[in-house]
């Protein structure tokens, strides 16, 4: 509990009684036995850390036996478009390790996140510190796999004298930002859920899967009917992984307008995940 | 003036509404949107009030579902209540049915490290504490055994460690001295007297009277979900086992 916090859920009569106490503030710095900003970033880097531990037996071998699920999708479709559906288009199989990458963040990200305030139970129903750091850190070693990806795809258009402009590696980390937006947009809202509904993995699974072929990546987007292509675009991980697609590999860059909405999509994504999550966060303990 | 109170409680409701046929997941809930279920609310807290003074020992006692572990949940911030308001002014390091949250797959250090950050040490501080506490709970040879491999007495031996060296302010102990045997009681006692006597704040539940009388200044007696006796701590203890005694005759007679 930080010095002056105050949980409260005060009815009209008790705020009629008493001086009014202070609000609560779920995502506050100062919530539970968390100090100070230093502390905070201790308190994330210890969770991280275990996290990589418990997943990983705390070394790298493990980490890069965990790198072969999506190697091993990649090599599978890279085999599948190179022998059976041999493409016309020079870039496609660069497209599709893209994608494929992209995809892979979101969807083990927003899988891991979905389960992590379930699966750390044992911390959310003893100690009392700001539950959205559960969450946050789930996410990390998504991040961490794919920045090994995004190091490996430039070194390798570096190797085939592609390397983007600066201008354009700017836009595509921007975009990389902005699928971890989505991605935690998507964790919070369904991590304060899932422990009322327990099945709601499997669904979130299954809608995963059906969005793997509604997002453009193994086919470009631009063979499908020109008045369906917008729709395609309601689906949060199409439009980020067709920009990147876009300036890492095409060597076109989305007009200023494409990015200013993609920038507040994302953005009221991570609002909503936000608000979803403040609301039902505070009971959450009572459904572990 | 007067400081004001570290816990501040006040008119403190709170109620679980249990239905007839639990829903977990969302194919029950659909399947079942036109048949809600019979729902039972079970009052566990009905305003409750409680102020707790800097460097005071408390106790709280009760039968088994009184509300006491509602209540400490409530004032720790792990449970909401449903209406009244709970004021800390201090950090709260809580010990909650003889446990802190352990990671199963984590050995002891690690899990020291983990819960000593939490509960708000720097990492630095954990790291030099870890000898320290094992060697309080009488672990240190188990320091690179995983937790699945401690027995229930283990872990929380380890628990009550972690507290009694992170605690900054306000300890919260349920059932206290339940767990290890004479050496690590005994080394409790001490380390709880001498944080008692360094002014840190205390409460202590219990459902033994003479923990409550020996080391609590005040204490109060919760009776379905109500406090029925804020009192010095051994006229608490004194009821608490009359009532205790009557409620048992009654079982056995009626």
């Amino acid at each position: 509990m930080g010095l002056g916090d105050t949980h409260t859920k005060s009815d009209p009569r008790h705020l009629r009684s008493n001086a009014a106490p202070l609000a609560t503030h779920p995502l506050s710095v100062s919530e539970g036995s968390v100090r100070n900003r230093s502390h905070l970033v201790g308190v994330i880097s210890t969770l991280i850390r275990t996290d990589f531990k418990v997943r990983y037996h705390g070394t790298v071998g493990g980490f890069v036996w965990a790198l072969l699920k999506p190697v091993s999708m990649f090599l599978v479709l890279l085999g599948v478009f190179s022998f059976i559906f041999v493409p016309t288009d020079p870039n496609y199989k660069l497209s599709l390790v893209l994608g494929v990458f992209l995809w892979e963040f979101f969807a083990e990200g927003t899988k891991v996140g979905l389960v992590s305030l379930f699966a750390k139970g044992y911390l959310v129903k003893k100690t009392r510190f700001p539950r959205w750091i559960v969450v946050v850190t789930s996410t990390a070693n998504s991040v961490i796999t794919l920045l090994v990806f995004t190091t490996a795809i430039l070194l390798y258009l570096a190797w085939g004298g592609r390397f983007p402009s600066s201008s354009r590696l700017l836009l595509f980390i921007v975009y990389e930002i902005e699928m971890w937006m989505v991605v935690l947009g998507f964790s919070l809202s369904m991590s304060v859920l899932y422990p009322r509904y327990r099945d709601l993995n499997h669904l979130w699974d299954a809608i995963s899967q059906a969005g793997f072929f509604v997002a453009p990546i193994v086919y470009p987007i631009q063979i499908l009917p020109e008045g369906l292509q917008p729709y395609l675009y309601l689906w949060p991980p199409t439009p980020v992984i067709e920009f990147a697609k876009r300036v890492l590999i095409q060597g076109t860059t989305p007009t200023l307008e494409a990015n200013l909405l993609l920038l507040v999509a994302t953005l009221s994504i991570l609002a909503v995940g936000i608000v979803v999550f403040q609301r039902h966060v505070s009971r959450a303990a009572e459904h572990l | 003036m007067a400081e004001p109170p570290v816990i501040e409680a006040r008119d403190i409701v709170k109620s679980f509404r249990i239905p007839s046929v639990r829903r977990e997941t969302v194919r029950e809930h659909v399947l079942g949107f036109f048949r809600p279920p019979p729902i039972e609310t079970l009052q566990v807290l009905r305003q409750v009030s409680l102020e707790v003074h800097r460097g005071e020992t408390i106790g709280i006692m009760g039968r088994n579902g009184s509300g006491k572990s509602t209540l400490l949940k409530i004032l720790c911030g792990i449970y909401e209540a449903d209406s009244g308001s709970v004021v800390v002014h201090a950090p709260v390091t809580p010990i909650l049915e003889l446990g802190v949250g352990w990671n199963p797959e984590l050995n002891a250090a690690d899990n020291v490290i983990l819960l000593a950050t939490i509960m708000g040490m720097t990492l630095r501080e954990a790291r030099g504490s870890i000898e320290e506490i094992l060697d309080f709970a009488g672990l240190e040879k188990f320091a690179n055994l995983e937790l699945r491999y401690f027995s229930s007495g283990m872990t929380a031996r380890l628990a009550y460690s972690v507290a009694f060296k992170v605690v900054r302010d306000v300890l919260i102990l349920d059932e206290i001295f339940a767990v290890g045997d004479a050496g690590f009681k005994a080394r409790c006692e001490e380390r709880y007297r001498s944080l008692s006597a360094a002014g840190y704040t205390v409460i202590l539940v219990s459902h033994d009277p003479t923990t409550i009388s020996s080391f609590c200044d005040r204490a109060l007696l919760l009776e379905g979900g109500r406090v029925v006796m804020n009192d010095t701590a051994k006229n608490v203890a004194k009821t608490y086992l009359s009532v205790s005694s009557h409620a048992a005759e009654d079982g056995a007679f009626g």
